[in-house]
């Protein structure tokens, strides 16, 4: 069937994850050139352990490759060891064996305040400097660098742009913002000396649904253009979905259950305890992954605006269809004109001086399977047209050949 | 009794408007200069000794209940018998007056400074040392001037602690402002013994409101307006 034959084959796409470019669904991928020029910023653990004083292990031989430029969330049940990986990173947490390597730099060989002031780290509470203004939080590491006062000027400007501040606010103090602004201040903070790495521990989780999604989206955003090595911590599967090129599912004890993209996550999940943490509405999930453009579209049947009723009817007969899609002269979906409408007409009139049915939503190609299905369910039987990103016809796409997806 | 307050109250008044009193030696003037530089002298040596103690416990973390309980215990010693002990130790002069003030001014000191830089949110303390600042640059630039206000606190308690118990000076020989309360008590000129009494409390009262003044003014912008 042309549907089943859209889906990427598991097996190519989900055990290659090393050397293969990815392309995920939801952003514009890296291409394999600009890795490279990122390398020296990819994050590699070798068999890294961290055992406390007290005998109790937070993370147990860990193996895992973090590419540079990507997006790499750490999610798991709490005291799964996700933290604690972080937190190795930038030597808030010192190894107790392994080897954990920034580009092919050993972290524990590296004197840890320089380490630290080219990670960028964002925590869950802002944990702003009360006592500084919001200017002087976002220039403290710049000033820690010897910057001088006119470039830190000019970086401070620009960062507070970049987090979407309003830059009447660079004068106040942060109990002065609210808990969003605040998070952007956070994230401008870390950003400030341009570090290749950005290292946050569950930076969403104190703000309020709302801001949270709205924070999220803004943030994909800016990863789009800055494109750094981000290390993010959440309990949040959805978050992780959302917002990780990869997830790196931790169960307890500080075992690594899988490390995949979300995608791969929710086609083969490597075991019991993956699907259990995924959760009972995986497949909607992976609804969510894919695009439109992942399935190959029905053509439909379609008729321009000045065709006559007569030979609209032939066609529609021989395509045993129920009904056709008019489309302007620009292949732009005028409606939908069904048999019922047709059998009753003139033989020589126009279709377009028919009464056609509209379509309450638009589906574009970029728009993605979960979307698509909320708005067929909506219009329950209806077919419906599906547009490239200039508002051209492209094909059609009804329930069941969504819901065939899904089994 | 009406009439015994009236005298007192009239013989306050006369020793207050007697120029005589006003100025040379033993004049009061010459009594609030000894005592307030028996209080500064005690009170600078205080802070040196406990601010480091303090500040250094809280910014490592560690320690800090054993120094609290050794410097609350040090609270309970009277001030009296620490001036008896030294005196019976070195001799008459100032040292015993001045290591019973400053043992007396520590306590306060350390402790407001020890949980002035323990109550600073992990958050904030987490970041400095997340950003790359170094032991000295998280102190310096963070920690110190969030925990301002409460180290300034403690500084306060024990300035007008001091200022009030110097008069413990008097029972040794020396002068400030208790030898009103001593020489009175001695030839039992109570109109003495009140205007000592009333100058102690307007000194204290006047250091309250000027490290009052102090602490609202070194205190960060940012700090002000919290709770």
């Amino acid at each position: 069937m042309p549907i089943d034959s859209a889906l990427p084959t598991r097996g190519s796409v989900c055990s290659l994850q090393e050397d293969t470019p990815l392309t995920n669904d939801h952003r514009q991928r890296v291409s394999a050139e600009d890795r490279d020029t990122h390398d020296s910023s990819a994050i590699v653990f070798e068999g890294v352990t961290k055992r406390y004083d007290d005998g109790t292990v937070a993370v147990e031989s860990l193996d895992l490759t973090l590419p540079a430029g990507e997006l790499t969330a750490l999610v798991g049940p709490s005291g799964c060891g996700k933290t604690t990986t972080l937190r190795m990173i930038n030597r808030l947490e010192t190894l107790s064996d392994g080897r954990l390597l920034i580009g092919d730099r050993d972290v524990m060989s590296v004197d840890a305040t320089r380490l630290r002031r080219q990670i960028g780290y964002v925590m869950q509470h802002s944990g702003l400097f009360p006592h500084k203004t919001i200017a002087d939080n976002i220039a403290v590491v710049p000033r820690l660098l010897g910057w001088d006062k006119q470039r830190i000027r000019e970086r401070v400007a620009e960062l507070v742009e970049l987090v979407g501040l309003d830059d009447t606010l660079a004068q106040r103090y942060p109990h002065q913002l609210s808990g969003g602004q605040q998070q952007r201040v956070g994230l401008a903070r870390a950003l400030a000396a341009d570090p290749p790495i950005l290292l946050m521990d569950e930076p969403f989780a104190a703000v309020d649904p709302i801001v949270r999604a709205h924070l999220q989206e803004e943030f994909l955003n800016l990863q789009r253009r800055v494109q750094k090595t981000i290390v993010m911590v959440t309990h949040d599967i959805d978050e992780a979905m959302k917002l990780g090129d990869r997830v790196a599912i931790f169960a307890q004890g500080g075992k690594l259950a899988q490390f995949d993209t979300p995608t791969c996550l929710l086609a083969a999940p490597a075991s019991e305890f993956v699907v259990d943490f995924i959760g009972a509405d995986r497949e909607l999930r992976r609804l969510a992954l894919e695009r439109l453009d992942s399935l190959e579209l029905d053509a439909g049947l379609t008729a321009p605006r000045d065709e006559i009723v007569a030979r609209a009817r032939s066609y529609l007969q021989q395509a045993g269809s129920s009904g056709i899609v008019v489309l302007d002269e620009a292949r732009a979906p005028l409606g939908w004109l069904d048999w019922d409408t047709l059998k009753q007409a003139d033989d020589r009139a126009r279709i377009d001086s028919l009464p056609l049915k509209p379509w309450r939503h638009r589906l574009y190609v970029h728009d993605n399977l979960r979307s698509a299905l909320n708005a067929l369910i909506s219009a329950p039987g209806e077919v419906m047209p599906v547009l490239n990103a200039q508002g051209r016809y492209l094909g059609v796409i009804d329930q069941l050949q969504l819901t065939r997806r899904l089994s | 009794m009406n009439s015994d307050v009236m005298t007192l109250m009239t013989g306050v008044t006369d020793w207050f408007s007697q120029p005589m009193n006003w100025q040379g030696p033993g004049s009061i003037p010459e009594h609030i200069l000894e005592h307030v530089t028996y209080v500064l002298i005690s009170t600078l040596i205080g802070a040196a000794i406990a601010l480091p103690i303090g500040i250094g416990l809280g910014h490592g973390g560690r320690g800090g209940l054993l120094a609290i309980n050794l410097s609350n215990i040090g609270r309970a010693i009277p001030a009296f018998g620490v001036i008896i002990l030294v005196f019976l130790l070195v001799g008459y002069g100032v040292i015993p007056v001045i290591v019973a003030l400053v043992a007396l001014a520590i306590p306060p000191m350390v402790t407001n400074s020890f949980v002035g830089m323990r109550e600073i949110d992990p958050a904030v303390r987490q970041a400095a040392v997340a950003l790359g600042m170094t032991g000295w640059q998280r102190l310096w630039q963070v920690e110190l001037p969030i925990a301002m206000p409460l180290i300034m606190a403690g500084v306060r308690t024990s300035a007008v602690q001091v200022m009030s118990t110097a008069t413990l000076a008097a029972y040794v020989g020396l002068g400030g402002l208790g030898r009103y309360l001593i020489d009175g008590l001695a030839v039992r000129d109570l109109a003495q013994v009140l205007v000592g009494a009333i100058l102690v409390a307007v000194l204290a009262i006047v250091t309250e409101l000027l490290f009052a003044g102090l602490q609202k003014l070194i205190t960060a912008k940012g700090l002000q307006q919290q709770g």
